[in-house]
């Protein structure tokens, strides 16, 4: 059993590991840059926010749901943690933990409001997502919050060599999640749930007390690439989120998940966004023409994904 | 659930529950004209009106181009790509080329109705899931449009284009809400009328099952992109009318959350097998109203967005309970 | 706010700008009117954020039943179309707009033109054909074209350049990139145009892609000019953390971090807007032409645009570390001149 799981695992995400070596290849001898301590620098950070976005997507996937408001809860909970700071003065250390809380808090609510009244989540997050943006351009008047404590900006922007101080979250919150997803109880009701939902009830699991947590789970997970991003922008910007649907997305699919739910791979949503962030940086170091920047990244999504499914049809694990 | 569904669809009780949905769906709608006309006198002005019917025509058109993908359990993330590069075919045959006002309106419908075969072709021959081929084709299309038109719009269109968009009848209709509502007729004969729509929804319904009773399942997917295309261009076409102009900026992400409201909120099934014709138009309804009527309203500038998800969360909830209150009430009844 | 507006309007000049507006008044009543003026931003901005206090001010100033500052959503055409139709239902009698999209809202000012209700393009200008009375706002070919000339001369006349730019399907952009290229060409060569980078409008894109530029190819950019707002910050920023003051950079508007990276060096400087002054000015014309006691004066001095012959200038400087305290009063003496000078050179008046 553990080695056929294995193996799946291999043939996952195979195909996205060929991809980011042959892409980085060709970056390394196209551009000189490439390579460099900075450049490095550059796309590790970047890298950051977008895993946590990608994550946060993937858990309601997991479950078989769908978290449109993943930006708009993110927006809310970046300006929140903003406004605390500024205005009320709030320590980072309390200010972190309280942000992260109401993101939890209003993942709890999406997945409270789909439960209980067992309106497909796609569109429950759909209008929250609504209501996030709305509250946060209320509060904030489309005006950004700029006096972020020192610390915070510094983590945000400074780094050890190549390694940003940012990476550093990720890392813990991706060992979390895969400890969380393949060894906890919880974790492992949460797949079985989005894999068969009757089978699992059968089984005694419940399957709103999971779904619910899932949201919640999605909601923290947004609340850190927030925060995340807040640090690295150096200024609690409300437009924070406003472009992190199609990526949260494009993360966990192109790693492997299925939008039916009950089958999500961390790795594989890890490496995902490894090649996305490689390739919006190729963009750049290999000065393509601005106009051909929307179609290029088309064109290599799909070769990504295509790559991966050649492989598992030829593997046979179809 | 999927299954289902289907059978309701076709067996009468089953019709009557779903126009009863659709009925609940209304009535929500119907209040919300009563509250609003009666705080705010500017709601039914002919100028609101006019400008609520123009809205609703393109959303309405938007939605039905998601909807026909929705049937077939996918997904089309590239209608707003390929309405914009419709739009801008429509505008250079126009004013690049010279050609009269009918052709280039074939053209650009023609270029939509290819695109969104491209679409099915590259789902159906590769078996990647339609959500992720449309997500990378969104970003093609829209990137090809923009390396061959640089992003210069096309403002110097014939003038009878623009006279068409501002055209009022009767002093508050907009003619482009009759070209939505035809267009509802038609897909509404098409699914329920027709051999071919029947085997659009069998196939999203469960393609296995439809597979082996002979629907060509593959073909039915590639036909319904296409008309998702057609319907993308469709919508186009009306924005085109609208501003008097081909602009690059139109269409794109922004059609995202419309296409997906209309049919959703009127009752199509994400997973397939299901459409709900009159519900897309009710649904686009019920959006296009909210927001007009809270801009008429003039909830503070900034707090609008928060009331819009706070409505359209009552409104989706008050047609659940209606609909479990009415399925209590027939199950003990029997 | 709107309650109060009655009240307001009796009340007496205060400050220096409506002693201007009363100095015109040798009919005194006829300034208090019943217009109630829409300014509208393309969607939600910072850049707009001075309208309101501009609006507020001419309501007072000019004895103007309403003027309001109304925020389309979010940055959409279609959402700022319908706010305009919404606010023209209920009675608003002129409109001051920053079109979002240049080419998009004509057909808008064109059925406003049809239901005889006037309006103005402020701070950036609809394309001709237009039915927009007059556009005053910045020129952005030319102000490009200043912040390009501008950088050339901090880096000494020669040297690569990379143009930050916003939106790729903004007609705006198509422009500052002209204006860019162009000043470039000027040079015959000694300057050139490394690269054009796009779409940097939204914050966490810009910051990806201005930081990835900078790591690819810092020692070869000698400047870098932003010509829009979010990529001119976000590059304040970067060259801040680069700490890298041999790359000149000049910017666009004067949000708190840029001005703070000119007052450290970081920036060379950035090119000055006039917000407030763009919808002072407008709110008291578009009252005047709305009023039917004023028309737009055909035959006037316009400035020809590419995008418009009917242009006005609201101011366009350079802040740099010398005037960075005092830039502001010469942004309120430009708007009280183009107020002051209006009536005679843009407008008929009975």
């Amino acid at each position: 059993m553990n080695a056929l799981l294995r193996r799946l695992l291999l043939v996952e995400w195979s195909g996205i590991l060929a991809a980011i070596i042959l892409g980085s290849a060709l970056l390394a001898w196209l551009s000189p840059a490439f390579l460099t301590e900075f450049n490095i620098y550059v796309m590790l950070r970047s890298f950051c926010v977008a895993l946590l976005i990608g994550f946060a997507q993937m858990v309601t996937l997991a479950v078989g749901q769908m978290n449109i408001s993943v930006g708009a809860l993110g927006g809310l909970v970046a300006v929140l943690a903003g406004g605390m700071m500024e205005k009320m003065g709030v320590p980072l250390a309390v200010a972190i933990p309280v942000a992260i809380a109401i993101g939890a808090f209003c993942g709890l609510l999406n997945g409270i409001l789909t439960e209980r009244t067992g309106i497909n989540g796609f569109i429950i997050t759909l209008a929250t997502a609504s209501a996030f943006t709305g509250i946060n351009l209320g509060i904030t008047q489309s005006i950004p919050f700029y006096d972020m404590p020192p610390a915070l900006v510094a983590f945000g922007s400074d780094r050890f060599f190549a390694f940003p101080y940012l990476l550093i979250a990720p890392i813990i919150v991706t060992i979390l999640l895969g400890i969380f997803l393949s060894r906890t109880i919880p974790g492992r009701q949460l797949l079985a749930v989005g894999g068969n939902p009757h089978a699992a009830e059968l089984s005694g699991i419940s399957r709103g007390r999971i779904t619910v947590l899932a949201h919640t789970l999605s909601g923290a997970l947004a609340a850190t690439a927030a925060i995340l991003a807040v640090a690295q922008l150096g200024s609690a910007q409300p437009t924070i989120g406003s472009d992190w649907l199609l990526l949260s997305f494009a993360a966990p699919i192109i790693g492997g998940a299925a939008l039916t739910g009950g089958h999500v791979s961390v790795l594989g949503t890890t490496l995902a966004v490894i090649l996305i962030a490689l390739i919006e940086n190729g963009m750049v170091l290999a000065k393509v023409d601005p106009y051909w920047v929307q179609f290029v990244l088309g064109a290599l999504i799909l070769a990504a994904v295509w790559l991966n499914r050649w492989r598992a049809v030829t593997t046979g694990t179809d | 659930m999927t299954d289902e569904t289907i059978i309701k669809e076709r067996s009468r009780p089953g019709f009557i529950a779903g126009a009863s949905a659709q009925i609940g769906l209304l009535a929500i709608v119907a209040v919300l004209w009563l509250v609003f006309s009666t705080l705010a006198p500017g709601f039914t002005s002919p100028i609101n009106l006019f400008g609520i019917g123009r809205s609703l025509a393109v959303d309405i058109v938007i939605g039905f181009s998601q909807m026909v993908v929705l049937a077939t359990g996918g997904m089309n993330l590239a209608v707003g790509s390929i309405g914009v590069c419709a739009v801008m075919a429509t505008g250079f045959l126009l004013q690049d080329a010279g050609m009269p006002v009918p052709i280039a309106l074939a053209g650009g419908l023609l270029l939509g109705a290819a695109l969104g075969w491209l679409n099915g072709f590259a789902i159906v021959k590769t078996g990647v899931n339609a959500f992720i081929i449309t997500l990378a084709s969104a970003s093609l299309f829209l990137g090809a449009m923009l390396i061959l038109t640089k992003a210069v719009p096309y403002n110097a269109l014939p003038p009878e284009i623009g006279q068409f968009g501002r055209m009022r009848i009767g002093g508050y209709v907009s003619p482009l809400l009759f070209i939505a509502i035809a267009i509802g007729v038609a897909l509404f004969i098409l699914y329920r009328h027709t051999l071919l729509g029947r085997q659009i929804l069998a196939a999203g319904a469960n393609p296995r099952a439809a597979e082996m009773s002979g629907v060509p399942v593959g073909r039915v997917i590639i036909i319904s992109h296409t008309l998702s295309g057609l319907l993308a261009a469709t919508a186009g076409m009306m924005l085109v009318a609208r501003l008097g102009a081909a602009m690059p900026s139109v269409g794109g992400e922004d059609w995202l959350l419309p296409s997906f409201l209309g049919p959703v909120l009127g009752g199509t099934l994400l997973a397939g097998g299901s459409v709900a014709v009159i519900g897309t138009m009710i649904g686009a309804a019920l959006v296009t109203t909210i927001r007009s009527g809270l801009l008429v309203l003039q909830v503070g500038n900034f707090w609008l967005q928060l009331f819009l998800g706070l409505i359209l969360l009552a409104a989706v909830m008050a047609d659940r309970y209606r609909g479990i209150f009415l399925e209590r009430r027939s199950m003990g009844r029997k | 706010m709107r309650l109060s507006s009655d009240k307001i309007r009796g009340f007496a000049a205060s400050s220096i700008l409506a002693g201007f507006a009363a100095s015109f008044g040798a009919m005194g009543i006829a300034q208090a009117s019943d217009n109630k003026i829409a300014l509208i931003p393309g969607g939600p901005h910072p850049y707009f954020a001075p309208w309101e206090q501009a609006a507020a001010d001419a309501q007072k100033d000019f004895g103007i039943a309403a003027v309001d500052f109304k925020v389309p959503q979010e940055w959409k055409l279609n959402l700022q179309t319908e706010l305009v139709e919404s606010l023209a239902a209920q009675g608003y009698t002129a409109f001051g707009i920053f079109p979002g999209d240049a080419v998009g809202i004509n057909s808008t000012l064109t059925e406003l033109k049809d239901s005889s209700i006037p309006s103005a393009a402020l701070a950036g200008c609809a394309q001709d054909p237009t039915d927009a009375a007059f556009c005053l706002g910045t020129d952005v070919y030319n102000s490009a074209y200043i912040g390009t000339k501008e950088l050339i001369k901090a880096m000494g006349g020669k040297g690569a350049i990379v143009h930050l730019a916003g939106l790729l399907v903004d007609p705006n952009t198509t422009l500052r990139v002209k204006a860019v290229e162009t000043a470039v060409a000027e040079t015959n060569g000694e300057v050139t145009l490394l690269q054009t980078v796009a779409d940097t409008d939204a914050q966490e894109a810009a910051d990806q892609k201005i930081n990835a530029l900078l790591a690819a190819q810092k020692d070869e950019i000698g400047g870098m000019i932003a010509t829009g707002y979010i990529p001119s910050v976000v590059a304040s920023k970067s060259l801040r953390t680069l700490g890298d003051k041999r790359i000149k950079f000049i910017g666009i508007d004067d949000d708190q971090i840029v001005l703070e990276a000119i007052k450290d060096g970081f920036v060379s400087g950035t090119m000055a807007q006039n917000p407030y002054g763009q919808g002072y000015i407008g709110a008291y014309v578009l009252d005047l032409i709305a009023s039917g006691s004023c028309t737009v004066k055909e035959d006037a001095v316009w400035i020809e645009t590419p995008q418009t012959k009917r242009f006005i200038d609201s101011g366009t400087l350079v802040i740099n570390a010398d005037n960075l305290s005092t830039y502001k009063d010469d942004l309120k003496k430009v708007t009280t001149d183009i107020q002051s000078n209006f009536k005679d050179k843009y407008l008929n008046c009975q």
